[in-house]
């Protein structure tokens, strides 16, 4: 029965103090030998704590350059009840001329209890670091030793520039077309000008005058290219030879103008508005080319 | 005698004696009619040619065919005002005398005053003429002189640049018309001028003109003239429009080769020029047997009425020979009437 207690109470004097806040601790590292330059080395934290401890990730290496040849690439906390898996990412850039032992330094990791803070120190790592080549280049029979990386394959597009070339072929044809249909083409806009006079003149009425005799003027000054008078005439027919069998009407149409424009006292007749648009249709058709 | 029918027979009247003016000096067609178009309008003339061409005797043959007190200067460069006012001598008895100068001789009958040679003379004697062509007075001997009837005909020959003062802009302005007389380019006209005795002596040619003696009347006429001719609203949104276009050109779609449009201009027309421009489409419209204004008669009196009085830049005006007819005639051809 003594040896019983003894036994027991020598036990309880071999388990740990049973307010230590951290009840595990490890740090799990890869190999520590065979990197390059570049390689990724993964290290894993795991820290399993009492209730009531939380940990500061505040207090972890930040994600970026840690020193001279060393980064941190990425920084990962898993949290299961009060179990902490930290994974760490670091990557080493660092070309050694022969087989190099490098360190990852020690951090602390900080865990606090109400106000209370508990530091647990990650000691540092050692490993080693060899080279990528011999330190002196050298030339073989074959060609270079050193060559370059064979080049990306590219992606696949010729679907795309099917597609594009489809679709702005297709926007061009539309607006070639609306350019058609809006009459935009400087040719077109000459050769449709009595057309669109005409569409203009059609709901005018006898005391629409001003405007039906503005609207035949602009007509024929646009076609001219500048501003067409009674006196300028013959000249437009040296230009427009086609016009000179409609001479009277224009000769009358420009009288008819100076009078209801310059004079006082004129008194229009719905008549004269129709011998307007008569005008306006043989101007049309010598336009289409039909007279 | 009703209004109207004074007006057509002073129309009568005009267009023969532009008739007789135009057999005194042949081919010269464009230049007598604004010259008529200027005497019935009341607007003071300067002619710009070559030498020879018959500037004066074209202005002498207007003057002797209007009648009235006649009075010539010619530009030189010691040309001073008071030469035209006074001029001093001594009499027969030995005894030094002041008596009227060429302005003054006539007294308020001065009719036509003819500048010849005006580019010759200083700009003192051009600020003389400033008052007499607007306000048509002088002031001398302590008083004014009026001139109601005056009228400067003035000419200058473009070859020459030595000795010559450029005229100021206000002196320009002043004058309703620059007319350009260029040499007659009909060769039937031009074996005429060689050959015709006729057109040898001038002095003959120019008595050959009947005087009309109607130039005391012309102000009166001039006054019924511009109250009769009408003017319609179009035709003043038309004028408005030139107006504008003179000053800034590049706004109504003007461009000339190689030139900076909104730099071209120093100054466009003054309203004095603008009035000038309308007193003589009256006079045309008048001319033309109608009693309302066409925007034919702005066209025909634009050239002479503007081009003296648009002002280039400096950086232009070495071209303005060449740019300003050039501007007149894209400001014609761009502006629409209706």
């Amino acid at each position: 029965m003594r040896i019983v207690l003894i036994l027991a109470f020598s036990l309880l004097g071999c388990s740990g103090l049973i307010d230590e806040p951290i009840t595990y601790f490890n740090v799990e590292t890869p190999r520590p030998f065979g990197y390059v330059n570049g390689d990724e080395i993964p290290a894993r934290i795991i820290i399993e704590t009492r209730s009531g401890i939380t940990l500061q990730t505040g207090s972890l290496p930040a994600k970026g350059q840690i020193n001279r040849w060393l980064n941190l690439n990425e920084v990962t906390v898993k949290q299961s009840g009060q179990r902490y898996e930290i994974d760490l990412r670091y990557q080493v850039f660092y070309a050694p001329l022969e087989v190099k032992s490098l360190t990852l330094p020690s951090f602390t990791v900080q865990l606090s209890q109400g106000e209370k803070n508990i530091n647990q120190n990650v000691p540092a790592w050692s490993f080693t670091l060899s080279p990528l080549r011999e330190l002196v280049v050298r030339q073989t029979e074959q060609g270079e030793y050193m060559r370059p990386d064979s080049p990306p394959i590219l992606l696949a597009n010729t679907l795309a520039m099917y597609g594009m070339t489809a679709s702005l072929t297709l926007a061009s044809l539309i607006t070639v077309y609306l350019s058609f249909l809006y009459g935009l083409f400087p040719a077109q806009l000459r050769r449709t000008l009595f057309k669109r006079a005409l569409r203009q003149l059609a709901g005018l009425s006898k005391a629409d005058m001003e405007q039906a005799l503005t609207i035949v003027h602009n007509a024929l000054n646009s076609l001219n290219g500048q501003s067409l008078f009674h006196n300028g005439l013959s000249q437009f027919y040296l230009l427009n030879p086609q016009y000179l069998q409609i001479n009277s009407q224009l000769d009358w149409f420009f009288n008819y103008s100076n009078r209801y424009f310059f004079s006082a006292g004129m008194i229009t007749v719905a008549q004269d508005l129709q011998q307007i648009k008569e005008l306006c249709e043989q101007c049309r058709k010598i336009e289409r080319g039909s007279l | 005698m009703s209004t109207d029918t004074q007006l057509t027979d002073w129309r009568d009247k005009a267009l023969q004696f532009e008739q007789q003016i135009n057999q005194t000096v042949i081919g010269l067609q464009p230049a007598v009619r604004n010259i008529i178009l200027a005497v019935f309008a009341r607007g003071h003339v300067l002619l710009e040619g070559n030498v020879g061409v018959g500037k004066t005797t074209l202005l002498r043959a207007v003057a002797q065919g209007l009648g009235g007190d006649y009075q010539r200067i010619e530009g030189t460069i010691d040309l001073m005002p008071a030469d035209l006012i006074y001029y001093t001598y001594l009499n027969d008895q030995g005894r030094p005398c002041v008596d009227p100068g060429p302005l003054l001789k006539h007294g308020d009958t001065l009719a036509t005053f003819f500048f010849n040679e005006i580019n010759r003379a200083r700009p003192q004697v051009h600020a003389l003429l400033l008052r007499a062509m607007a306000e048509r007075s002088i002031n001398a001997f302590n008083r004014d002189y009026y001139f109601p009837h005056i009228q400067v005909f003035a000419d200058r020959n473009r070859v020459e640049k030595e000795e010559t003062f450029e005229l100021p802009a206000a002196a320009k302005d002043r004058f309703m018309m620059e007319i350009n007389i260029d040499m007659p380019s009909a060769d039937t006209v031009l074996d005429e001028l060689m050959f015709n005795p006729r057109f040898h002596d001038t002095d003959q040619l120019i008595r050959g003109v009947t005087n009309s003696d109607i130039y005391y009347q012309l102000n009166e006429l001039a006054q019924t003239l511009q109250q009769l001719i009408q003017t319609s609203p179009k035709l003043h949104t038309y004028a408005l429009t030139l107006w504008k276009a003179t000053h800034q050109p590049q706004l109504y779609g003007i461009q000339l080769a190689d030139v900076e449009m909104p730099q071209l201009l120093m100054a466009g027309a003054s309203p004095r020029g603008m009035s000038y421009l309308i007193r003589a489409a009256k006079t045309r419209a008048w001319l033309e047997r109608r009693d309302h204004v066409l925007p034919e008669d702005l066209q025909a009196v634009f050239p002479v009425c503007m081009t003296h009085r648009l002002f280039l830049n400096p950086m232009y005006a070495y071209r303005k020979e060449q740019l300003l007819p050039e501007l007149i005639k894209g400001i014609l051809n761009q502006v629409a009437a209706p």
